[in-house]
């Protein structure tokens, strides 16, 4: 089973962001990166599947220099090869949309014949969560999101989808297909030396992006940090009083009761 | 024996005072006697000369190096000939042990002699100056070296102390069988004053002892007596310092996988092993009925050796080691401290680990979490750094800047854990009022310690590479932490990746400074909980103490000083899953209140985790807990400025 990962690096949690000079994006100089969170569950549950039922692991990335590094962490967690579509030019990169990402990434995957391509949910930075579907209609492949659980069958896949309010669905796809990854699904593996160590030796094709082809449809016009409010009110009298209040507050204006 | 036991009756002559020689030998027995001798030394080297070749055949130890050569020296006048470590932990058979040892020493010119005497050539003479005197000084020694290894084979064989024994072992009979040719040996040697030069019964006396030293020698190389002629070698070549961790070489190491990774000193070191079992008679986690017993772990890696040799790639866990036990070790390093042969355990537990964790063969969910977080969020805990941000802002903690004297480390616990962060504050007051100047680093990583133990080097190598650049460039010369774990790891482990600056832990620096601090001591009296890190690894166990008494009268728990009882948490414990038999914590936590002491001074924040959990669970009106970092804070006076909380 040949299984392609779409992976992203993202801001790390943590980091401190700061608006650019445009307003139309966040500053990435000197900004710590990591692997997007529901990608690394693509990864895990990619490297399970190859693990039972053979086969090969391919990790790919659209994004600058340094997301080499990303892809190289996939490599020591145990994907087998790379691909790297690298945007050098940072301007041309923070444009670029979900259907642009999508297009990057179908036209390096469609000659790899991939069984099944496993994406993360949604990314941690944008969060539109189209990228995967996109690419899905991009190869002519079904697809199906937010899956908990998949399953290899005679005929194809069979998946577990997460819905609303804690309904869960079963679906029974054919192959090869798409799959979007919710976090939370599995045990992500830790990275070990031996990993990175064999890691240097693995493919890592990089392939400079056709940008020419893939102008972007959705235009970003500006980014605002969320203003942070905190107002806090201390609630006076005897305590059966204030507990009165409290009760007041939470039911009429936090609403949580 | 029954000849011997005759033998005072048929010969009153003691005063005589003179050791008999036999009858000159006949050129037959001469014969016999070199026979005897070559079969004796051809046995000997059938199997000493393959323990020899497969440690020969282990790895060289990567960075290896005889100097400095006086702490070797010093070790070997310390713990071999004065039998210092034998003796401090079990002072009676520990003397007696030494005992047979300074006979065995004295009696090497009177075996020379004997053999000497067979072929017709002795060197001393009973009736020269100096061969009388050495004659009487080796029966002096050989009186208290009979007495000694005859209440040895008693304690062995009748009293059965339960860490002599193997797991699945009947009691060794080698041990007896050798007790009892060491006696014959003293026997017949003292026997030989009593009885007239050239008498039949010198010359049956002389042959017994004979008989007995050719049994002996080839004995050795076979049974744990090996230790005779390694452990001094193993003492002498030890890693020196505690716990001390070689690097990795190359690309294909990634600590002990198989037995290709078994490197010479390892080797030698589980041939040294003398089956006394204090290793595992101060195991926590032996103790507690876990699956670790470090005795079985080095005797494991001996069984590995005979059955397949250090070339062999087959795992070393599995059928020799279980991996389970490997990862029940806290690392308190009692199992190393105690050994008297020089095996240093640490280093080859943690080795395994390394092993298991950098293959990624160790697959354990509460470590997979704990390496995730220590990758991504760069601390233990697995909390968002903007928290330790928040708390330095709220306690206005000084950012350090490059003039201040000291760097406050703050470490994982210090900076996420609210008992931690307590510690930390206290600890903060105390050098506010000293007036030091300190600061605290914008960022600050886990160590790494955790992860170094549990044997994940990737992670390890990260936090220490991006610790020490970050303190390079922050210029810091001086650091202080509240937690003995991280003095430690930056201290020692680092080395492998770059120069540390200082370290100190608080306890130190309290000492240093202590009579500055007002002292208020109630009459309740106070135990102090050692922790690992610092009395074993650090050797500090009187500072803490002092600042401990600040508080009020000191008393000493069951196990204390350099013997102290883990706590449970070390060697990334504290962050696996539930523990199997009972608890560590308790087992500790149960010793101190037995005291009766109304405060347990801990100095360690990891200590002061398990052993509040442990508290909470253990009765009505437990102690109080502090960390003497809030000792010391307690009995500052009340701030004069309202403002201040």
């Amino acid at each position: 089973m040949k299984i392609i990962v779409a992976i992203k690096q993202v801001p790390e949690r943590d980091a401190r962001i700061r608006i650019d000079a445009a307003g139309k994006w966040i500053d990435l100089q000197d900004i710590e990166v990591a692997l997007n969170e529901s990608d690394a569950y693509a990864l895990e549950e990619a490297l399970q599947l190859k693990e039972a039922q053979g086969g090969e692991v391919v990790a790919i990335s659209v994004g600058p220099e340094r997301a080499g590094q990303t892809i190289r962490e996939a490599l020591a967690k145990g994907a087998d090869r790379g691909i790297h579509v690298e945007v050098s030019d940072p301007d041309a990169l923070t444009n670029l949309d979900s259907l642009a990402i999508a297009r990057l990434l179908a036209s390096a995957i469609r000659d790899e014949q991939p069984d099944l391509v496993l994406t993360g949910l949604q990314s941690d930075d944008l969060g539109f969560g189209q990228t995967g579907v996109i690419l899905a209609e991009l190869l002519g492949i079904p697809h199906a999101t937010l899956i908990l659980k998949t399953e290899v069958t005679s005929t194809g896949i069979r998946v577990l989808r997460e819905l609303e309010d804690g309904w869960f669905q079963h679906i029974d796809m054919p192959t090869p297909a798409l799959l979007t990854i919710q976090s939370g699904t599995n045990k992500l593996r830790y990275a070990t030396l031996m990993g990175i160590k064999r890691a240097k030796m693995k493919e890592l094709r990089a392939v400079t992006a056709d940008l020419a082809s893939v102008a972007p449809v959705l235009v970003r016009d500006r980014v605002t940090l969320p203003s942070k409010q905190r107002t806090t009110e201390i609630l006076t009298g005897t305590p059966a009083e204030a507990a009165q209040k409290l009760v007041d507050k939470l039911q009429a204006e936090a609403r949580v009761l | 024996m029954a000849l011997l036991l005759a033998l005072p009756a048929a010969s009153p002559a003691f005063s005589l005072g003179s050791l008999a020689e036999p009858a000159p030998l006949l050129l037959a027995e001469k014969a016999l006697l070199l026979a005897l001798i070559l079969t004796c030394a051809w046995l000997f080297w059938r199997r000493f000369g393959v323990v020899v070749a497969r440690i020969r055949a282990s790895r060289k130890d990567p960075n290896f190096s005889l100097a400095p050569i006086a702490p070797r020296v010093r070790d070997f006048v310390w713990e071999v000939l004065c039998q210092a470590k034998v003796i401090r932990e079990r002072p009676l058979p520990g003397l007696a042990h030494a005992f047979v040892f300074w006979g065995f020493l004295a009696f090497a010119l009177v075996t020379l002699n004997h053999f000497a005497v067979g072929f017709g050539f002795p060197f001393l003479s009973s009736t020269g100056i100096f061969g009388r005197f050495y004659f009487a000084f080796a029966a002096c020694f050989a009186v208290t070296c009979a007495i000694s290894i005859a209440a040895l084979f008693v304690r062995r064989f009748l009293i059965q102390p339960v860490w002599l024994a193997r797991v699945g072992h009947k009691i060794s009979w080698e041990s007896g069988l050798i007790a009892g040719l060491i006696f014959t040996l003293m026997a017949t040697y003292l026997a030989s004053f009593l009885v007239p030069d050239g008498s039949p019964s010198a010359t049956i006396l002389w042959w017994a002892h004979t008989l007995s030293l050719l049994v002996f020698l080839p004995l050795v190389p076979h049974t744990k007596h090996l230790h005779l002629i390694l452990s001094p070698l193993t003492v002498f070549l030890s890693r020196g310092g505690f716990s001390r961790i070689p690097p990795l070489v190359g690309d294909e190491d990634f600590g002990l996988v198989t037995g290709r990774d078994l490197t010479q000193l390892v080797s030698l070191q589980a041939y040294s092993c003398v089956e006394c079992g204090r290793c595992t008679e101060h195991c926590p986690a032996a103790n507690t009925g876990k699956a670790l017993n470090p005795k079985e772990i080095i005797l494991g890696l001996r069984s590995y050796l005979n059955d397949l040799g250090p070339t062999s790639e087959e795992p070393l866990l599995g059928k020799y080691i279980s991996q389970e036990a490997v990862f029940q070790c806290t690392t308190c390093g009692a199992c190393e401290y105690q050994c008297p042969v020089g095996i240093e355990h640490l280093p080859i537990i943690i080795g395994l680990r390394r092993g298991a964790t950098n293959t990624g063969t160790w697959e354990d969910d509460y470590a997979g979490k704990l390496f995730n977080a220590m990758e991504r969020n760069s601390n233990a805990l697995g909390l968002s750094a903007l928290d330790r941000d928040k708390f330095i802002q709220k306690q206005a903690f000084p950012i350090f800047d490059g003039s201040q004297d000291y760097c406050l480390w703050l470490g994982c616990m210090g900076g996420y854990d609210p008992n931690g962060r307590e510690i930390v504050s206290s600890f903060a007051e105390v050098m506010n009022y000293l007036g030091t100047s300190y600061g605290v680093l914008r960022k600050e990583k886990c160590t790494g310690d955790p992860a170094r133990r549990l044997g994940n080097d990737l992670v390890f190598q990260m936090l220490a590479e991006a610790n020490l650049e970050a303190l390079k460039q922050n210029k810091v010369k001086k650091i202080v932490t509240i937690c003995p774990h991280c003095v430690r790891t930056i201290q020692e482990d680092w080395k492998e990746f770059g120069t540390p600056p200082e370290v100190e832990h608080h306890s130190e620096f309290l000492a240093r400074h202590q009579a500055r601090l007002p002292r208020n001591p109630s009459q309740d009296s106070v135990v102090f909980h050692d922790p690992c890190y610092l009395d074993r690894y650090r050797g500090i166990t009187e500072e803490p103490r002092q600042i401990a008494a600040l508080a009020g009268p000191l008393v000493e728990a069951e196990q204390s000083h350099q013997r102290s009882f883990c706590c449970g948490a070390g060697g990334g414990l504290a962050f696996l899953g539930e523990e199997h038999g009972e608890r560590v914590s308790q087992v500790r936590t149960a010793q101190l209140t037995a005291t009766g002491a109304s405060t347990i001074a801990a100095a360690c924040p990891f200590c002061n985790s398990m052993l509040r959990d442990a508290l909470a669970d253990s009765g009505p009106n437990p102690p109080q807990l502090l960390d003497i970092a809030q000792i010391a804070a307690a009995s500052l006076p009340p701030k004069s400025d309202p403002t201040q909380p």
